[in-house]
């Protein structure tokens, strides 16, 4: 599987990951190998969605939503941390590395910080 | 198309005689009187091939329940699996249980330049023999426990157990590092071709190591290994043996004794294994053997056990948990303290169960046949 050159997906929520996304393709750019998937809370992304990426070539998936306490729907920030703990243990085992998943949580419209993260992230996979 | 085809000659279904003792046994029939084994082999023989709106083929939990009561033996579950591959291969999507996640990891099992480090788990009291060509088949337990670690799943620990017994009665074995999943799930839920890439792997893997017989402790696995291989493959380089098989020999010649426990337990026939390939006493020597060991039959055993109640990680539903609830209902009459099944599926379905329904599914507890076994040993 090479990876070297493969997208990064980004899972972001719909409510202050996408203010983000959102700043950032206003002010800045990031890298065209990113693509977004918008959905309407982290929770709604399990290991299952995560695995697909990675089986349809992702070389990395990030999965960017609201801080804790912040997120929209109260609690539910907990859901996505126990899924990206999970599969990450299962790429682990597979050996294409857990460090291929990453979890971020921003607070509103920081575009900066996103970017930063973002190239951080894809730094990080070229030498897994 | 349909009658042409040998595979579905071989199920031998053109001597069903509409009779529908399969579907008067049938556990999911009894739940969901929309899924009907003897109107679903009507719809779909003799015509051209699967009739793509009968969506009651993705609920049979290939339990072979059918099969032991049909007269004929007409082969069923078989034939289900003929029909779902056809569907899968016009395109029909089924519901995959747990978001698709056991789909796509198989999937990606297949990848040609995997390199998997599946073998962190293994504690370093466990002798392995790296020479030796014969080889114990994990499974997927490394990946099931992580999967399904908010409903406490070990499926490890009765790896662990099968080879702590394994060492005990000094029989060699390797592991390999880069096994993939058997396939056999793909396989049940029509993805033929699926199945034939990690299969093919595996059978690659068998061959260059020379591996001459293989140990495996998921029935899943077993079945998988000794009956889809050779079939779908047309060859098969080794001898596939279950590990209950090997131990219950040496446990009556006296060359293997277990220890002591004391529990009253019941035991769970995993559907693949019992009815599908005939191994009811084995597991429950084993069991016998463990002194202090009270063990009890639930009120559905060996040939009428009831299976459960989720298969090949597809369509599970309400009509699985209330054959589930079941179940576990029987096993807590029984008054046994402890729910025992050699099948790393059936704990998981079981557990799954008992954590969804809150309160309201008896809270046996549920453990591994190898796992318990093994304990006896400390």
């Amino acid at each position: 599987m090479n990876k070297a050159n493969a997208d990064i997906v980004v899972f972001v929520c719909n409510w202050d990951g996408l203010s983000c996304i959102e700043a950032a393709a206003q002010s800045r750019t990031y890298p065209a190998s990113v693509k977004v998937i918008r959905v309407s809370c982290l929770s709604r992304v399990h290991s299952g969605l995560i695995l697909k990426a990675f089986e349809l070539g992702a070389g990395g998936v990030m999965l960017l939503g609201c801080e804790s306490g912040s997120c929209y729907f109260g609690k539910d920030d907990e859901f996505s941390t126990k899924e990206y703990e999970k599969t990450r243990g299962v790429l682990g085992l597979l050996g294409l590395g857990g460090e291929r998943l990453c979890l971020v949580h921003l607070p509103r419209g920081d575009g900066a910080r996103f970017v930063k993260q973002v190239k951080k992230f894809m730094a990080e996979i070229e030498r897994v | 198309m349909f009658d042409d085809n040998q595979e579905v000659k071989d199920t031998r279904i053109h001597l069903c005689l509409d009779c529908g003792k399969c579907t008067v046994v049938c556990p999911v029939a009894r739940y969901d009187p929309q899924f009907n084994p003897r109107l679903i082999v009507q719809r779909n023989v003799g015509q051209n091939g699967t009739n793509l709106q009968d969506e009651t083929i993705w609920s049979c939990l290939n339990c072979y329940m059918c099969l032991e009561r049909c007269n004929y033996r007409v082969e069923f579950p078989e034939f289900i699996r003929i029909l779902r591959t056809d569907a899968f291969g016009k395109g029909v999507q089924m519901q995959c249980s747990h978001g698709g996640a056991l789909q796509t990891l198989t999937h990606l099992m297949a990848g040609e330049n995997l390199h998997q480090k599946r073998l962190g788990w293994l504690p370093p009291d466990i002798e392995l023999s790296k020479q030796s060509d014969t080889i114990f088949f994990v499974g997927c337990a490394p990946y099931f426990d992580i999967l399904f670690s908010e409903m406490e799943v070990n499926t490890l620990e009765g790896v662990e157990g099968a080879l702590r017994l394994l060492n005990r009665a000094h029989i060699p074995f390797a592991l390999l590092s880069n096994e993939r999943c058997c396939g056999r799930d793909l396989l049940l839920q029509g993805d033929k071709k699926g199945f034939m890439v990690v299969a093919q792997a595996n059978m690659d893997e068998f061959t260059r190591l020379g591996v001459k017989k293989i140990i495996t402790s998921c029935p899943e696995c077993y079945y998988s290994l000794k009956v889809d291989y050779p079939r779908m493959l047309g060859r098969m380089v080794a001898e596939v043996v279950y590990w209950t098989e090997i131990m219950t020999p040496l446990l009556q010649a006296g060359e293997l004794c277990l220890g002591r426990l004391r529990k009253k337990v019941t035991y769970q026939d995993p559907c693949t294994l019992g009815r599908g390939l005939r191994i009811f006493d084995t597991p429950r020597q084993m069991l016998c053997a463990v002194d202090g060991l009270e063990f009890v039959e639930m009120e559905q055993c060996r040939e009428k056990a009831l299976c459960c109640g989720a298969s090949s990680w597809v369509h599970c539903g309400a009509t699985h948990r209330k054959i589930q609830d079941e179940r576990l209902a029987q096993a807590e009459a029984t008054g046994a303290k402890m729910m025992v099944t050699s099948c790393p599926k059936c704990q998981i379905h079981l557990k799954c169960a008992q954590q969804s329904r809150n309160d309201k599914t008896p809270k046996i507890d549920i453990q591994d046949l190898a796992s318990l076994v093994a304990r006896s040993l400390d």
